[in-house]
């Protein structure tokens, strides 16, 4: 027997339907969520109050979330622009730690410079780290078809282990050597502390603007520049891109320096604008480099989407975290955050195809 | 040449971002910035204040004008981890318990070190939360700044070393009872070989290793103990499989120190023959064919007095070290595989250790390289024991680059 419901190839997606399916998928989940929320003895509209205010309203509560946002939205970029090409670059999070162990490096060793420019090499640094490493999985997948989604998620636990050892295991440059309570890294000189403004009351730091800039870039690259269009070329068929004279094998590894780039960016920032030392520990806990993967699905790959997403993310991270308490398990944090995200990637699938009732194709058949 | 131009389009983004930064950056001293603290500078030196301030401790007020005092407690972990939080999270519903309708409790689990930390504090004083109690040593540095933002909060520290007039720390004797929970171990292993899972290479992991690997010596003189460093607090998968590879070297019982789940139990269930001391919560019930005893915590015994401070408005700073004496370390209840003769040797320890807290550290005390650490009859005094770095005869392992 056959399924009433069949999903069908939309011939051509109506440009309306990039709005108005993501806001029903939203709609949706605060639906399914506020069932979920009804089903556990909580009031819905207090709860979406509560995420609202904590998360996103108020001056203290959008501080927060663009403070959470900022490093996913590094690693969502690194993850959205690797995706453009249909390369899976799971690597934003080893990417992230040597962006920062990089950052660091200058950061402590910095005497003299003034402050803008110590933030710009600290990024350069970042940046170097991040793409070095990155490349390394786009060489091995361009040389040899090394399947890049395996490559990448062990050299995260490479780079894991490499932070470890930088403050755990050895006598490091980074590792600071007044600390016999606790092994931690030396902080970043005073000077190398990068600025956060306020804007509105709003705390903005400066590695978010510089993620807004990167994202705005990423887009001009993808959607204005020939090496974009080739990116995009490749993405559709390689086989075709190769007859068009385009020098593939290059590509994917410039896409995947360009990844870790932004990645090891984001990794700077952690530095510079957040923590203020090397924290091996504290980064192996927060797991950026995979948020960042579900940032980038979320925003369909677009660099700009991606921005807003991560400060969507962000916010329900904050708001989550002043939910939970004994009457509010955790779990159930998760499983809210989890219906947003559910249904905003299901939704995806009704951009591409529609919705047909096996019954009335068959009376079409008829007719 | 045009195309090549191009092809370098991601290159020369990446230097325009470069300019452009220093461009940005250059303006920072206008007022449009506002260079916050950066949340890792310490304020004051970073040996461990033990003594009490010199002009005497200042009365915080931070009990609610009305309505009950809202306490709150931040997490690393899971309260159900089956270790560390969960035993933190009991001493929170005992405080609940005990002082009914006059508090209310809260908590926050699963906060990663990190900005995490900070916002959670904020949130939590937003909703009237005046005492804060924090659970893991990486919180500290954010501790240590709300407690400067927030004079007219009461802040509670576990296990750091920094304090303020208006942020205590708590801590207590895991040692003792680590020795006593070693000497369980030292006389169930058949083979002499013997293994420990340790989180990180920081004194309060090493004093724990080191009095576990005297306490099994003392039952068991040839023994030698294996210890690895995990660098994690809580990663039940990893605990599992580290144990499961001492196992696999022909190590028959294990110990733990740091590390927060009770997975090393797992390991040693699925094993044969293979024993096993817990840590932070009694798992007796759960575990009962390979459960020796363990080190167990009772926070409450600290925080339900302090509260009752809070109350009375005569809550002031300090630095707790509790001990088996004052119950808020004790041994948890012994498995069947502990024989009566072993318990009775245990016992009888208990009593000296309860008399004399920190006292097996007391010489001829030799390290793992052959040196003398301690003469015969020296004990370590309270700072030394706070900031060991040296592994006793019988460990097998090193401290990473000490």
């Amino acid at each position: 027997m056959r399924s009433p419901i069949r999903l069908e190839r939309r011939l051509e997606q109506p440009k309306w339907l990039n709005w108005a399916v993501p806001l029903i998928s939203l709609v949706a989940a605060l639906v399914l969520g506020a069932i979920v929320l009804w089903l556990t003895g909580k009031n819905p509209i207090d709860v979406y109050h509560r995420i609202f205010e904590r998360g996103f309203a108020g001056k203290q509560a959008f501080s927060g979330a663009l403070e959470m946002a900022t490093p996913l939205a590094f690693t969502g970029l690194c993850a959205a622009v690797a995706f453009r090409m249909g390369l899976i670059n799971i690597g934003g999070e080893g990417q992230f730690y040597m962006g920062a162990i990089g950052a660091a490096w200058v950061g402590i060793a910095v005497s003299g410079t003034p402050t803008g420019i110590t933030i710009a090499l600290m990024c350069l640094a970042g940046m170097v780290f991040g793409s070095i490493y990155a490349a390394i999985v786009g060489i091995l997948r361009a040389k040899f078809n090394t399947n890049e989604i395996i490559t990448s998620l062990m050299m995260n636990y490479l780079a894991g282990i490499l932070l470890n050892y930088l403050i755990f295991n050895s006598k490091s440059y980074w590792r600071n050597p007044d600390s016999p309570q606790f092994p931690k890294s030396k902080n970043i000189a005073a000077r190398a502390d990068w600025n956060t403004y306020k804007i509105f009351g709003i705390e903005m730091p400066i590695a978010f603007l510089i993620a807004m800039l990167a994202g705005v870039a990423i887009w001009f690259l993808y959607k204005r520049t020939r090496f974009g269009f080739e990116v995009s070329v490749i993405a559709d068929s390689p086989k075709a891109a190769r007859y068009a004279g385009i020098r593939t094998s290059s590509t994917i590894v410039i896409v995947l320096a360009l990844s870790g780039a932004l990645a090891g960016l984001g990794g700077a920032a952690d530095v510079g604008n957040f923590r203020g030392l090397l924290d091996a520990k504290g980064l192996q806990m927060a797991g950026y480099g995979y948020t960042g993967i579900v940032v980038a699905a979320l925003a369909r790959r677009n660099p700009i989407t991606t921005i807003f997403v991560a400060i969507f993310i962000g916010g329900l991270t904050k708001a989550g975290y002043s939910l939970q308490g004994p009457d509010f398990p955790s779990g159930l944090v998760g499983t809210l955050q989890g219906l947003i995200l559910f249904t905003a990637v299901a939704g995806e699938i009704l951009i591409k195809y529609r919705l047909r009732t096996n019954v009335s194709r068959a009376g079409a058949v008829v007719a | 040449m045009k195309r090549t131009n191009k092809k370098f389009a991601p290159v020369l983004l990446t230097a325009a971002f470069a300019i452009g930064l220093v461009a940005c950056g250059g303006d920072d001293g206008g007022s449009s910035s506002s260079s916050e603290a950066p949340s890792t500078e310490a304020p004051t030196s970073e040996a461990p204040s033990t003594e009490a301030p010199s002009d005497g401790p200042v009365v915080v007020d931070c009990a609610p004008e009305e309505g009950p005092l809202k306490a709150a407690w931040v997490y690393v972990g899971p309260t159900n981890d089956g270790g560390w939080t969960q035993a933190h999270d009991e001493a929170r519903l005992a405080v609940q318990e005990h002082f009914g309708d006059a508090v209310e409790t809260t908590y926050k689990e699963n906060v990663p070190e990190g900005p995490e930390v900070a916002q959670t504090i904020e949130d939590l004083i937003a909703d009237g939360n005046t005492v804060i109690f924090g659970t893991s040593f990486g919180f500290q540095d954010a501790f240590v700044e709300a407690a400067a933002a927030h004079p007219d909060v009461c802040f509670e520290f576990a296990t750091g070393y920094m304090t303020s007039d208006n942020m205590a720390q708590f801590y207590g004797a895991a040692e003792d009872t680590d020795y006593l929970a070693g000497m369980a171990a030292g006389a169930a292993s058949k083979t002499g070989k013997l293994g420990y899972l340790a989180s990180f290479p920081i004194p309060e992991v090493v004093r724990g290793a080191n009095a576990w690997t005297m306490g099994v010596r003392a039952m068991n003189p040839e023994a030698t103990v294996k210890v690895v460093w995990l660098n994690t607090w809580f990663d039940p998968a990893k605990e599992k499989q580290a144990a499961e590879a001492l196992i696999a070297e022909g190590v028959d019982v294990l110990g733990q120190k740091g590390v927060d789940s009770p997975a090393t139990g797992d390991a040693a269930s699925a094993a044969t023959g293979v024993l096993w001391t817990g840590y932070n919560t009694d798992q007796s019930e759960n575990y009962p064919t390979v459960w020796l005893t363990a080190t167990t915590y009772h926070w409450d015994v600290y925080e339900i007095p302090r509260i009752q401070q809070v109350l009375d408005g005569t809550w002031t700073t300090g630095n707790y070290y509790g001990n088996l004496a004052d119950g808020f370390v004790k041994l948890a209840p012994y498995g069947d595989n502990v024989s009566a003769e072993t318990r009775a040797a245990i016992d009888a320890r208990l009593e000296e250790l309860k008399a004399a807290p920190g006292s097996e550290f007391t010489g001829p005390i030799k390290d793992n390289k052959g040196n003398e650490v301690l003469a015969d009859g020296v004990a370590h005094t309270f700072d030394e024991l706070m900031s060991m770095a040296y592994l006793v005869e019988g460990i097998d392992g090193e401290i990473p680059a000490s």
